[in-house]
């Protein structure tokens, strides 16, 4: 089920106010969040986030395309290394 | 029989019935289409005249809440690829051909990973044979 239209999207205001900063001082540096929850806005279009998967920062670089999704959606938490153990003869690592 | 969009052709059902042989056209969308053309939703199909079919051919073509075939098709398809190129979790899925919206892949999930691959060696294989 959908979010409350009333509600509006839910975008961690201290992110927001990164992204302003950031705009305004030039800083590349990406923007280092464990706010996986956080919405993509607009604003956040063309910056380079760093968000947390639980271990480490993915960088993530946000496209036009991404607005609306949450930033979590970016970095996934699960590392599938494949199945197979003794039995098959290769396994992928 | 009647035709509606080149190929399609419902048979000798209800106008209301037959019309849902369109892909993207379901119960709702064929209430919707003969309210707006103003045609006896129990009409027989092949009792369509000439007019009413173009009419009914109109507004498939050119009204945006009844996208239907091939246009409806290409639309799925650009949404999937626009989730697989951007990268997200669901694009991720879809590009494992896995499950999309978080059902369990223990068991189950036979649709997206299709027909079983059975692994040799593995706990419980011989009492399946």
């Amino acid at each position: 089920m959908g979010r409350s239209l009333k509600k509006g999207p839910y975008v961690v205001e201290r992110l927001l106010d990164k992204v302003a900063r950031s705009e305004s001082s030039g800083n590349r540096e990406p923007i280092k969040t464990w706010a996986r929850a956080c919405t993509i806005v607009p604003e956040f279009v063309g910056k380079n986030f760093a968000i947390h998967n639980g271990r480490t920062f993915l960088k993530l670089y946000v496209t036009e395309d991404m607005v609306g999704h949450k930033l979590g959606e970016f970095a996934p938490t699960r590392t599938f290394k494949g199945h197979g153990g003794k039995g098959g003869k290769s396994g992928k690592r | 029989m009647p035709r509606i969009l080149g190929v399609d052709i419902p048979n000798d059902k209800r106008t209301i019935i037959s019309l849902q042989y369109l892909y993207g056209i379901g119960p709702y969308k064929a209430e919707l289409l003969c309210e707006r053309t103003g045609i006896d939703r129990d009409k027989r199909a092949r009792e369509l005249s000439e007019d009413e079919l173009a009419k009914l051919a109109t507004i498939l073509d050119n009204d945006d809440d009844f996208t239907v075939e091939g246009q409806l098709r290409r639309q799925i398809q650009q949404n999937i690829a626009r989730l697989r190129d951007i990268g997200c979790y669901r694009g991720l899925r879809h590009r494992k051909g896995l499950p999309v919206r978080g059902q369990r892949t223990r068991t189950n999930a036979r649709t997206r990973k299709g027909p079983r691959k059975t692994v040799a060696g593995k706990k419980g294989v011989k009492e399946l044979r």
